[in-house]
């Protein structure tokens, strides 16, 4: 259990993280969404008192991290993929974070084991790939058999297969019991992993709700239509709270109103339809749509406004 | 799930972190690292190889004085062969001091900083450790070096008929204080490598102020500079080494004070800035 209340952090007079409150409940994946620069990292680094926050408090367990008796055995984190002496051993890494809470070295060759680092463990970090990297991280979250992980970005570098490892991963240890809270700014991947989502943006929580309610929740449901007579039924539909587009030829986009009712309309007015589609929204377009206006650095090619500044 | 029923929900088992489990980590940490080792070997290279060196050259030079004795003036120093076992002290201590640099700022580099303040949260257990292991490391090897040196001195000394033992006023009390003197540097250079946590500006300000610094003093004439020099952490220290008293000077005991609270002050600086930014 993680609880963050009015957690900020300011960096001179840009809020990375603005008054933030959330909960983090043992038992399912909880994914923590956002673009870069949303304010992520800069969170989970305030769970384990990395960063000091600016004001607000957060626990794990009821006590701030620093409290615990035995931290690593309390909550594993893997922070940075890197936040590891490029001179040492994968091994003898693990085994001196080991030695701190005397966990035995029986449990350090578990971790090399389960993380598929075997072949490598006895080489130096320095030469080790992103995606071996982000193993070792993992192998060092697990290696106090913690009741909170908190992974942050754990499959950026990994190969297909270690995508799905770590998705069956926090799934497992989910179903143990554990809080597992992890981000990513990839919504098809925690589309995939995670039960429970809290979207940040610009330091914001945007929403923290079951991750079905997300989808359902935003970009309204809307309907697609094809007839021959797209301009009739456009204005037909003309109502208040009812958009319409028109995507392609014969093809309206129709929010507002359900497929029932549009049926009805057209069947009064003796218009032929030859499709009636409700469309899903998926994760990634209500994520878009909830992160609009947060993301930090908007591709200029997608503003467009500079290019059109360019032309004489 | 209420909170308290979610809290109740597990039991942490095993042990949890105690100092000397943090001693453990860095005495790993400290001996996992090829670097480390390099640092090592050539401080025990350099202190005999230069304490090798200067006994030849004495040697050399006071055989040629008493052929022509006005060559035998500047060899009149008191100290002259009892300080050949700590000749090398000097290179010596700017490899052990870069090795306490590299001691934590190679981890602040590396990231590695995030792994030991995750697993050890309140921080000032791991600095503590890092300085205990870099302490006893430092001064054992360069008491040993130190004592090494003198070994290899001995027999070159005595060809040409000059002794050197450890019955000699100021010998053995160079030898076991070069380790002292060794390992404050080193705790000054791993104080400057949390202050800079950067390993190139932490060995870049110990240099200035062991090598630098001084040279400047010197070169600047007036009584302030020439004070300013007196308490430096390298004018106090290399007093330390020496057994005589000297007008103008520090006695060793003094000079061994200060280069005390030299070290003290830095650690201190060190472990409050260390406590509180953010990493």
């Amino acid at each position: 259990m993680i609880e963050a209340v009015q957690l900020a952090k300011t960096y001179g007079d840009k809020h990375a993280v603005d008054g933030v409150t959330f909960t983090v409940k043992p038992g399912v994946v909880t994914g923590f969404l956002g673009p870069n620069g949303a304010g992520k990292s800069t969170t989970m680094r305030m769970v384990l008192g990395l960063d000091r926050p600016s004001g607000g408090t957060v626990t794990v367990n009821g006590r701030a991290y620093a409290r615990h008796k035995a931290p690593l055995r309390e909550v594993g984190a893997l922070l940075d993929a890197k936040a590891v002496h490029t001179g040492r051993t994968a091994y003898n890494h693990l085994r001196a974070m080991a030695a701190t809470h005397s966990i035995p070295t029986s449990r350090v060759r578990q971790v090399i084991e389960m993380t598929g680092l075997a072949d490598v463990a006895r080489k130096r970090v320095g030469g080790f790939s992103l995606g071996m990297g982000q193993r070792l991280g993992i192998a060092g979250a697990l290696l106090g058999d913690p009741h909170t992980v908190i992974l942050d970005e754990p499959v950026n570098g990994l190969d297909p297969e270690g995508v799905v490892w770590v998705r069956n991963l926090v799934k497992y240890l989910a179903a143990e019991g554990r809080t597992v809270f992890l981000s990513s700014h990839l919504m098809s991947e925690m589309a995939q992993t995670a039960d429970h989502l809290i979207v940040i943006g610009r330091g914001r929580i945007l929403a923290d709700a079951p991750i079905a309610d997300i989808i359902n929740g935003n970009g309204a449901a809307r309907t697609r239509i094809r007839t021959e007579r797209v301009s009739d039924l456009q204005r037909l539909l003309a109502r208040d709270g009812v958009s319409v587009e028109i995507p392609e030829r014969e093809t309206l986009v129709v929010s507002g109103l359900g497929p029932k009712q549009i049926a009805a309309v057209a069947l009064e007015h003796g218009l032929l339809l030859y499709e009636l589609t409700p469309l899903q929204a998926s994760l990634e377009e209500a994520y878009m749509e909830l992160t609009k206006d947060d993301v930090e650095y908007h591709s200029l090619l997608t503003a467009g406004a500079p290019a059109e500044d360019a032309a004489p | 799930m209420s909170t308290a029923a979610a809290n109740r929900a597990h039991r942490t088992v095993g042990p949890g972190l105690a100092f000397h489990r943090v001693l453990n980590s860095e005495w790993i940490k400290f001996r996992t690292l090829r670097s480390t080792l390099i640092l090592l070997a050539g401080t025990v290279l350099v202190m005999v190889g230069l304490s090798a060196l200067s006994g030849w050259g004495i040697g050399q030079a006071l055989r040629d004085a008493a052929v022509n004795p006005r060559a035998g003036a500047a060899l009149s120093q008191p100290d002259l062969l009892t300080s050949i076992p700590t000749s090398g002290v000097g290179l010596a201590q700017l490899i052990i001091g870069s090795l306490g640099v590299l001691t934590i700022a190679s981890e602040f580099s590396t990231g590695m900083i995030r792994s030991t303040f995750a697993a050890v949260p309140t921080r000032l257990p791991a600095f503590v450790a890092k300085a205990v292991v870099l302490t006893a490391v430092a001064y054992v090897v360069a008491t040993a070096s130190a004592l090494l040196s003198y070994l290899v001195a001995k027999p070159i000394l005595a060809q040409y008929s000059q002794t050197l033992s450890l019955d000699q006023a100021g010998v053995l009390q160079g030898i076991l204080l070069s380790g002292v003197y060794v390992a404050a540097v080193a705790l000054m250079g791993m104080a400057l490598g949390a202050i800079t946590r950067n390993s190139a500006g932490g060995i870049m300000s110990l240099v200035g102020l062991f090598f630098v610094a001084p040279i400047a003093l010197q070169i600047i004439p007036g009584d302030v500079v020439k004070t300013l020099n007196k308490y430096s952490p390298s004018g106090a220290g290399s007093r330390l080494l020496q057994h005589t008293t000297l007008a103008d000077q520090l006695e060793p005991w003094q000079g061994g004070l200060v280069l005390a609270a030299w070290t003290v002050a830095l650690l201190a600086a060190a472990a409050a800035l260390l406590k509180r930014r953010d990493v």
